[in-house]
């Protein structure tokens, strides 16, 4: 049987004024796996994201989505970028922050209607968050702003959902919410790409990993290859971490 | 009000409003300093453009203008891509060096027509009325013109529109692009498109309202109501009708104080400006202070009117001396309605205002140390079922308060309909007992989601 792909990179190059930040990176990622990547602060797992998603320029190198370039598949793929990467202090309520999912569908001009401020409740339900939709965003909690993103993700209703750091800053009840979300995303046929730093739940939580740092170290499925020799060779010290059998 | 007057408050009106769409963005941003850049910068264009047609009406300065504009943005943009400096950095290193490039040509080459600095970096509002847009001319017969009406009404209300249309039809797209432009980029709404083409309107406006009221005011126009609005709403369409409404009314008082004062219309319509954003900002102090100024400058202006028609002459004294001449009229009842009417007015000011400010932070904090007492006096109620624990009396000897703190809370907690009082015996009434379970339950699981809507009436339970 033949692996279908969700993603595929090839030899792909990402630099920052010149300076390259990811190194001929070749990864294939197989449709329906919840995958983490992982590795050191300033390894360039938020640039690899970003590149996937074209919203870093490559210097070299091929992204596919579903075998065609990005650009014709935007529609499959959801975003959650790093929460830091926006001014929460943005005049806005939490509700009109989810309907911002559902502009890709839309496409130009076209505004949100009924049917998105809908599909937007439910997504807000989901992540426990309804009763905060008119909330303004600075408001918020720090994890309350991560579920916000996540039903942002929700309401985008893609095939492929990237996660930059979902966990950040979030109590084990909130982390236990989001990961059976992502579960259950799995479970109805999704792939799910998640960086994620808490290398104690990877074995847990995932099924699929990448160890990343500046170049791709490996990839494939964690209980294959989530091991000491794997996490050395990113982090550069010798970790002990229990893999469960 | 003459027709000249109606004709310029339309102008400043309408600069207003479209100053304030790019502008509210520009704020979002953090891009308020471009507007200045972009202010100077086309000083470099109008130069060029008056070389190539020396004609200072004509179309092509504008286009020129806002084209230099753009080169700004790009230059700026370029620098700060290799990542040696900063954007603020850059724009500093931008603006002035197109700028000076400006000042230097009109300097060497321009000093026998019509093109000084003064009538550039002010701009001029009397002569608009009277500068008409005429089509239709035939050479040599008089009055053969189609008279449409003042030029700087078109150049803005056709900007104007623009402005609103591209508003209107981009709303979702500048939205999402400011909030999170690598979502935008991935959902495929170009953050460089959305960039450049706000960049491009901020050029427009700026270019085409900087005849009527100069690069001062444009800025100021683009920037102030924005920051204004800001701190008043958290709603991204009030924040843009708000900028757009504190824009008119700053711009139209201000062009009736410069008319009463006698002052310039530009630096008129500034102080305005700030003095919004100070009532906003810090509206407890600064509704005093204004209103004192208000009603001193009230009464000043009376005994002023008061002592020309005495035939005091004003015209040969030294500032100084004109004020301390119409001070020395004054007498105390002047001073006690002087206060009287600075009280009211500030009563006024502040209960209109939005609610913010150190002296309005203070009292928050003290107002949630008495609810956090309330709570700790309901618990206490709910938790003791013997009588003496709950008499009025001897409370503060049991939850160990000060009398006066003691009766405070308990007035609170009546005023509230939280407890009853039956022979000086305490006891708490549904509404009392329901507060504080779900108090409680806050307190314990910090779930906000029971009193979502219990918590405007009460500062604890906010942030
Ligand atoms: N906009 C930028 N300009 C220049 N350099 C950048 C930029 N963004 C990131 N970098 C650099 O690129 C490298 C990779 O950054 P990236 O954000 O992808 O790391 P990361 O793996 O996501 O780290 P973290 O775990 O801290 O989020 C870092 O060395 C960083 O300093
Ligand atoms: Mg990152």
């Amino acid at each position: 049987m033949e692996t279908n792909y969700a993603i595929t990179v090839d030899d792909l190059t990402v630099a920052y004024n010149y300076k390259p930040v990811l190194w001929d990176i070749d990864l294939a990622i197989p449709e329906g796996v919840l995958m983490c990547i992982v590795g050191p602060n300033g390894a360039g797992k938020s640039t690899l994201i970003k590149s996937i998603l074209g919203i870093i320029k490559p210097i070299a190198g091929t992204v596919s989505v579903f075998g065609k370039p990005y650009k014709k598949q935007r529609s499959l793929v959801a975003y959650v970028p790093q929460k830091g990467s926006v001014d929460w202090d943005f005049p806005t309520t939490a509700l009109d922050v989810v309907m911002m999912g559902t502009y890709g569908s839309l496409g130009w001009i076209k505004r949100p209607g009924q049917k998105e401020k809908k599909a937007s409740l439910e997504a807000l339900e989901k992540v426990g968050m309804l009763p905060f939709k008119n909330r303004q965003i600075s408001q918020l909690s720090g994890g309350q702003q991560q579920r916000i993103f996540l039903a942002r993700a929700l309401v985008q209703n893609a095939s492929i959902y990237f996660m930059d750091e979902p966990f950040q800053g979030v109590d084990a009840t909130t982390e236990k919410a989001i990961i059976n979300i992502l579960k259950e995303l799995r479970k109805a046929g999704k792939t799910v790409v998640v960086v994620h730093h808490d290398l104690q739940t990877v074995p847990e939580y995932f099924d699929w990993v990448t160890f990343l740092n500046v170049k791709k170290i490996a990839t494939g499925p964690v209980k294959d290859i989530f091991n000491d020799d794997n996490l050395t060779k990113t982090y550069g010290i010798n970790y002990k971490v229990s893999v469960q059998e | 009000m003459n027709s000249a007057q109606i004709i310029i408050q339309i102008i400043i009106a309408l600069v207003a409003i479209a100053c304030a769409i790019p502008g509210t963005f520009l704020v979002l941003r953090k891009m308020s300093l471009i507007s200045d850049a972009i202010s100077h910068s086309i000083l470099l264009g109008i130069v060029i453009g008056f070389f190539i047609v020396e004609d200072i009406a004509s179309p092509l300065l504008i286009v020129l203008a806002a084209l230099a504009g753009i080169v700004t943005v790009i230059l700026v943009e370029y620098i700060q891509k290799t990542g040696l400096v900063k954007e603020d950095t850059a724009i500093g290193l931008v603006f002035p060096a197109l700028f000076s490039i400006g000042v230097i040509l009109i300097a060497k080459n321009a000093n026998d027509v019509h093109l000084d600095i003064d009538s550039v970096m002010v701009g001029d509002l009397s002569f608009a009325p009277f500068d008409l847009l005429q089509i239709n001319c035939i050479e040599g017969v008089p009055d053969s013109c189609i008279n449409l009406g003042p030029k700087a009404i078109w150049v803005i209300g056709t900007i104007l529109v623009i402005t609103l249309t591209l508003l209107i039809t981009f709303f979702k797209e500048l939205k999402v692009s400011t909030f999170d432009a690598g979502l935008a980029a991935a959902l495929g709404f170009s953050p460089i498109i959305m960039h450049y083409g706000l960049m491009t309107v901020s050029s427009i406006t700026i270019v085409g309202a900087f005849d009527a009221v100069g690069p001062i005011l444009v800025v100021a126009l683009m920037i102030a109501p924005a920051a204004t609005a800001y701190l008043m709403t958290k709603d991204l369409k009030k924040m843009l009708m708000l900028s757009c409404f504190l824009g008119v009314f700053a711009a139209i008082s201000g062009y009736w104080l410069a008319h009463v004062l006698d002052a310039s219309i530009a630096g008129s319509m500034t102080t305005v400006l700030a003095i919004l954003f100070l009532l906003v900002y810090e509206p407890i102090i600064t509704s005093a202070l204004v209103s004192i100024s208000i009603a001193i400058a009230f009464f000043f202006y009376q005994y002023y009117q008061e002592l020309l028609v005495h035939g005091v002459n004003f015209e040969h004294l030294p500032l100084g001396e004109k004020i301390h001449t119409v001070f020395s009229k004054f007498i105390l009842l002047d001073f006690i309605y002087c206060i009287g009417m600075a009280v009211s007015l500030a009563g006024f000011l502040i209960y209109i205002l939005p609610k913010r400010g150190v002296i309005y932070g203070y009292y928050k904090v003290q107002q949630q140390k008495t609810e956090i007492m309330l709570l700790v006096f309901l618990l206490h109620i709910r938790n003791h079922e013997e009588e003496s624990e709950r008499h009025v009396k001897h409370l503060n000897e049991h939850i160990n308060w000060q009398r006066l703190r003691s009766k405070t809370i308990v007035d609170l907690a009546l005023k509230n309909n939280m407890v009853t009082i039956d022979d000086s015996i305490i006891s708490l009434t549904d509404k009392g007992e329901e507060f504080t379970e779900k108090a409680i339950d806050y307190i314990i699981t910090n779930k906000d989601a029971e009193i979502e809507e219990m918590k405007d009436d009460f500062f604890l339970f906010r942030g």
